[in-house]
Parts: C-alpha cells; structure tokens; sequence
C-alpha cells in the first residue's frame, strides 16, 4: 500500500513542480505564438474600416513580406548585425574570462569595471552612449581621432556606421554578462585534468582548444544561444540611437515588428514578422543543442 | 442573531455610501520628453482641480513621448482595459486613431457644455485643421508648436549681418558665420534623425507643401525636389551645415545655445529651454523662403483626445477637466513656461501674456511665425507615409540617392501605401 501512494506520489509530484513554469509557458508564449500564427493568415489593419474585420489571406501576408524591399532591408541589417556583433562578444566574454580567472591585483576592481554596465538599464546605456557618439565632441570619435581616424563624425545619422553603432552598444552592455558565465566554467573546472594536460606538455593555445574549451563547452553553448537570441531582442538601442535610421539601414527586427504592429497598425504582417522572428531563433537553438550534444557523444 | 444582522445593516450603508460618494476617475496620459517645466504645472492644476471638485480624482500617467502615450492606449483597448480617460497625442494622428476606433468624438460633450460651442470657437484655426475628420470633432489643441529658425543676434550683430530673407542670404549668412569648417562653429544645424517636419518649411518656402491632402502626398513635385537640393547646397556649397543627416534633435538646441551653431531650425516648444540656456541674444523668425521676403512655417504639437470605451459620467467629468486645463489664464501660463505657442485668442487676450510678450520678444516672434505656417503631414496611415518620406529624404541628404530618384522613389512607395486608403 505504502509502495503505490510513494509511486502516485513520484508520478504527480514532477507535474505539480514543472505545473507554475508550464501555466507561465503556456499563458504568455505559445498562446500568444498560437494566435500570432493564425493571425498571420489575415489580412487585418486597425486603420482601414475594411479590414477592422480579418479576411483570410493564405500566406499572403508571408509572400508580401518577401517582396516588399523594407523587410528585406531588416533581413540584411540583421544579418550584418549579427555577423558582427556576436563573434566579437563570444571571444571578447571568453578573453576576459580567462584575465578575470587569474590571480591579478585589483581582480574584484576589474571584475565590477566589465560587469558594471550590465546592470545598467537597456535605455539608460543607450543614452550614455548617444552622447559619446555625439558628431564632434564626443568622446567615441575623441578616442578614435587618438589612434588616427579622420572618418565620419555622425554615427547614429551614417548609413554605413549606424548598424555598428547599435553593434557597439550592445558589445558595451552584454560583454561583462556574457563573460560571468564562462568565468563560471573556468572557475568550475577540474584542475587536475589542467595539470595532467601541462606534465603532457600542452600549454597555450594549446592547453584552451583541446582541454579547456571542450570542458566549458555546455557554458559556450548556453552563452552562444543566448547572444543570439539577445541580437534579435535588440530594441531598446534602436529606439534611443538610430530610431532605425538613417533610411532604414539601422531597424532590426524587433523595432520593425513595433513599427508595423503600433504604429502602421498593421496586424496581419506584425503577425507574421513574430513568426518568422521565432522560426530563425528556434532553428539556431535547436541546431545550437543538437550540435554540441552530438559533439559531446 | 440581532447583532449580525446590525453588522450587515452598517456594513450596507458604509458601503452604499461609499459607492455613493466615490469620485469619478479622470486620467490624463500625458508625453513628459519636452525640455519644460510641463509636470509640475500639470500636478499642481490636477490638485487645484481635485480640491475645487471632490466629486472627480485626476490620476496624471507621464509617458515618454507621443508615440508612448498612443502605443500605451492602443495596448489598453485591444487588451480589453480601460484607457486613460484623456490623452494628449499628435495632432496629426486624428486618421488613424479616429479609423481604429481608439478615440471618441467630443461633438455631443461640447453640445452639452453650456459654454461648449464658444469653447470651440476661440481656438485659433491654424490649430484646428487636424481636429475634424468626417465631419466630426475629435480633438482640441493642448501643445501646439511650430518649426522656427533660431538665430544668435550677437553673432549676426558682430558681423553686421541683417536676419535673412531668402535662402541665398540664409546660405550666405550660414556661410559668413562658419569659422574652422564647422570646427569651432557651423553657422546653422537642422536636425534631421527625423526630418520630415523641419524640412516642410524648406519645401513650403519653395512654394509647396509635402501634401494637399490626406490621401495626396507632393514628395516629388518639383518645389519640393529644390528644397532638398538647397539642404544639401547648405552643406555643398555653403559648407555651412554638416554634411548629410545631422545631429539630434537634442543636440542641436544644446549646440545653438552653446554658440557652437550660429542658427537651428527647431520647434517653439524648445523656446524656454533656450532663453534659459543661452547667453546671447536669440532671435527667433519663420524660416525665409525661396524669394526675398516669404516666410515659412510649418505647425505642429499635440491635441487633447478622449479616448474610446468611457461612461457618458466619465466622458463628461473629462470634457470639464479639459475646458479647466484649457482655461485662457492657464494657456498663457503654460504658453509662457514653455514656448508652446498660446492655440487660443482669449489666451492672448490676458494682460499677462501681453506683458509676457512685451517682455519676452522672442515669443511674440514664434506667435507671429504662425502667420506663414502651412500644416504638418497628415496623412492617412501616417507612419508609414512618414518612414517612407524619412527614409527617403535621409537617402538624399546622405547622398546614396539623387534628390529627385529619392523623391520619384517616396512618392511612388507612399502611393502605394496609400491605394489601400482610397
């Protein structure tokens, strides 16, 4: 008797733990995900009395966003965005990490200094940095004038900068949240396996890519996954810098989402721009898992 | 026994009392980003409301800018809430907000006023334009602004320079006062992160406003295509601007009145926060035209809408703290603290505002360049005609397109936008 209640007990107990994360789950992202999908089949725009009423368009609204040169203008902002954001965060988390795991003077100094600016509010970093962007005396081109640039002054209002300066806000801000998870890997890390790779005579370079590496791996794909989804939360940056300019070549994702759903009141394509957006970021984390996992075996 | 059933009878009338006596609820969203005094003058009319009204609790919700306060109704009625009562959003919004059913007409409210139709009649009607929309009227002028060019009189005075006419002399006085390539100074800034609107008043001086209408843009007619050219001849041929889009619109009040700018072209709202700021003698003009001797302007700012979903007690308990707020004492005053120019002719009227005015030249000039305004760009589906047109003017200013390509390209996408509306 006592036998069953334990095993009724083993077999409710693990829904009753998972039952609050799934009712959160559940409540804010696949109902909405559910409804974003099917609304994403209509034609539905608050600011046109003939559409108020959503009339069933197919993948009309996927098929328009493909064709229309704005969305693709996002697409390739996002891509550039990306390419350039993540691989400089990934090294410079993982460079900074190995420095801060060291014995150094003032470590917990330098630790607060890479740190500090991930407390920091999203939009208050943004405002920080839109006055050391400022075209003339700020202190980014002052700094860059030190080593010899002669280049455009106004960041945020330059075609070909204002992506990058979105980039560095962005590297600004999550570096020192990014590096906490491998100084964490580091930290956790069985010294003697280390040991026995030096009396081997790895060492250097070495000693990182075949020994260290490997072990941080489950660090490297949690830190991976979650840039890459940050890079596509972009939005806060974008509002207080660019506002997506200058002719568009700053909007990410996320802004052009808020664009045509708060602004444009366009339902149907918000809908469908959510969807995709959750396509691309579950198809780099699942591929993301599936290749560590495959690599780990 | 006896002494629940006394419980209860006191419990009732405590309660029935209380439903009796509860106050109704006005709210009023309101877009704080303006460099101005605005909330404290705003709590302090809320209390003084409360305190001459008991029957009425005023709730103030400071949002960031315009398109906070819109974003933050729209999420309150599509998610089944109730909006702030008031709300104080773009003017030029009207289109949209009145076709999505975000806002309620205020015609009936203004019938049942006692003074309602006078309350109506005494704004200005440079400022009533975007106020009806289908025959009905939505919204009443709270903000309203203008885009005015902003000169250092010191500067112009130092190198005997007279205020300029035309946009060859606006040019040649740019150019006169740039010292070290814009170095040390630029002799005039427009901010043009979002250029639409301080572009308009180049366009009308050039003989054509961006639109006729709120189907019809004029992106490509030829007055237009100028005025983009002479924004650029400013930078190219003047070298007296910064080349392409220039600084912020924050950055060019702080650099005019830093004397690192000799003139900006910006909105009265921002007049305050200059005269506070400054330590030379401003002088504030339309933006010269084209021709010697025109003058252009361009209005702008925020009305008071009432939003959608309110009991007619509600609606009328808002419609009186709007005529309290728009009150003619309490528009000179927030005029005054501001530089938002006074929407109503018994707000000009009061002996403090013409004191004010003698006093303050400046803002009877930012009064005066509502003479040559034409109206901001309202059109339907707004913010999409509006990126279209940022887009595309920013595309000339950076010079990755020519003026007229960029223009062709703005108007045919706009109009496109736009067939849906039709």
């Amino acid at each position: 008797m006592r036998e069953v209640g334990v095993t009724n007990r083993h077999r409710v107990l693990p829904y009753l733990l998972v039952a609050p994360t799934l009712v959160f789950v559940t409540a804010f992202t696949l109902l909405p995900l559910g409804e974003s999908l099917v609304g994403s089949l209509f034609k539905h725009k608050l600011n046109i009395p003939r559409f108020q009423i959503p009339i069933y368009a197919g993948l009309g609204n996927y098929a328009d966003l493909f064709k229309d040169p704005e969305f693709l203008q996002v697409v390739a902002n996002t891509g550039i965005y990306v390419l350039a954001l993540i691989p400089l965060l990934l090294v410079a988390a993982l460079v900074l990490a190995f420095l801060l795991d060291g014995r150094i003077k003032g470590l917990a100094f330098f630790r607060l200094a890479v740190f500090h600016p991930t407390v920091l509010p999203l939009v208050s970093a943004a405002t920080i940095w839109m006055f050391f962007l400022t075209p003339g005396y700020g202190l980014w081109n002052q700094l860059l004038h030190l080593f010899g640039y002669s280049g455009p002054q106004n960041w945020a209002g330059n075609p070909s900068l204002a992506i990058f300066a979105l980039a560095l806000v962005a590297f600004w801000k999550n570096v020192g949240f990014l590096m906490l998870f491998f100084l964490t890997g580091l930290q956790n890390l069985d010294h003697s396996l280390i040991e026995a790779a030096r009396l081997d005579g790895a060492g250097g370079l070495r000693l990182v890519r075949g020994v260290i590496l490997p072990l941080i791996r489950r660090q490297t794909l949690f830190v991976t996954t979650i840039a890459f989804i940050g890079a596509f939360q972009t939005v806060d940056h974008v509002f207080v810098l660019t506002q997506g300019g200058p002719s568009g070549t700053s909007t990410l994702p996320l802004y052009y989402l808020w664009q045509l759903r708060f602004e444009r009141l366009d339902v149907g394509r918000g809908d469908a721009v959510t969807v995709l957006l959750i396509l691309v970021l579950l198809a780099f984390t699942i591929t993301n898992t599936l290749m560590s996992e495959r690599h780990e075996n | 026994m006896k002494r629940l059933a006394l419980l209860c009878a006191v419990l009732m009338i405590a309660l029935g009392s209380g439903i009796a006596a509860a106050p109704v609820e006005v709210s009023l969203a309101y877009p704080v980003a303006v460099d101005a005094p605005i909330t404290a003058m705003l709590k302090a009319w809320s209390q003084d409301y409360m305190a001459k009204n008991p029957d009425v609790k005023v709730t103030l919700i400071f949002s960031g800018g315009y398109p906070d306060v819109k974003t933050a109704i729209q999420t309150a009625i599509q998610g089944g809430a109730k909006p702030p009562t008031l709300a104080v959003m773009l003017a030029t919004d009207v289109y949209d907000l009145v076709n999505a059913k975000f806002v309620d007409s205020l015609d009936d409210l203004v019938a049942q006023a006692p003074a309602g139709a006078a309350f109506v009649k005494d704004f200005l009607p440079a400022y009533m334009g975007n106020s009806y929309y289908k025959g009905k009227l939505w919204s009443v002028p709270f903000q309203r602004s203008a885009v005015v060019l902003y000169y250092n009189a010191d500067l112009f005075a130092a190198a005997k320079l007279a205020p300029p006419k035309s946009w060859d002399e606006l040019g040649k006085d740019a150019q006169a006062l740039t010292v070290d390539g814009g170095k040390t100074r630029w002799g005039i800034e427009i901010p043009t992160e979002n250029p639409y609107w301080t572009f308009q008043p180049l366009a009308i001086g050039a003989g054509k406003n961006v639109f006729s209408d709120d189907l019809t843009v004029n992106f490509n007619a030829p007055e237009v295509i100028d005025a983009v050219q002479f924004y650029l001849d400013l930078s190219q041929k003047y070298k007296a601007t910064p080349p392409g889009v220039q600084a912020s619109w924050g950055t060019s009040t702080q650099n005019f009145a830093a004397g690192k700018t000799a003139m900006i072209i910006h909105t009265t709202g921002s007049l305050a926060g200059i005269l506070k700021t400054a330590k030379f003698k401003v002088g504030v003009m339309a933006v010269p035209g084209r021709k010697i001797g025109t003058l252009a302007s361009v209005t702008g700012g925020g009305n008071l809408y009432l939003t959608a979903g309110h009991s007619l007690e509600e609606r009328k308990a808002a419609f009186a703290f709007a005529q309290y707020l728009l009150d003619p004492a309490r528009v000179a005053a927030f005029s005054q603290a501001t530089g938002y120019i006074p929407h109503r002719s018994s707000a000009t009227a009061t002996a403090e505002f013409k004191a004010w005015m003698a006093q303050v030249p400046q803002a009877a000039d930012a009064v005066a360049a509502l003479a040559s305004a034409q109206p901001e760009l309202a059109t339907q589906n707004l913010n999409g005609v509006k990126t279209i047109f940022n887009n595309y003017l920013q595309a000339a200013f950076n010079g990755t397109q020519s003026p007229t390509d960029a223009m062709n390209a703005a108007q045919n996408a706009s109009n496109k936008t736009l067939a849906d509306y039709r």
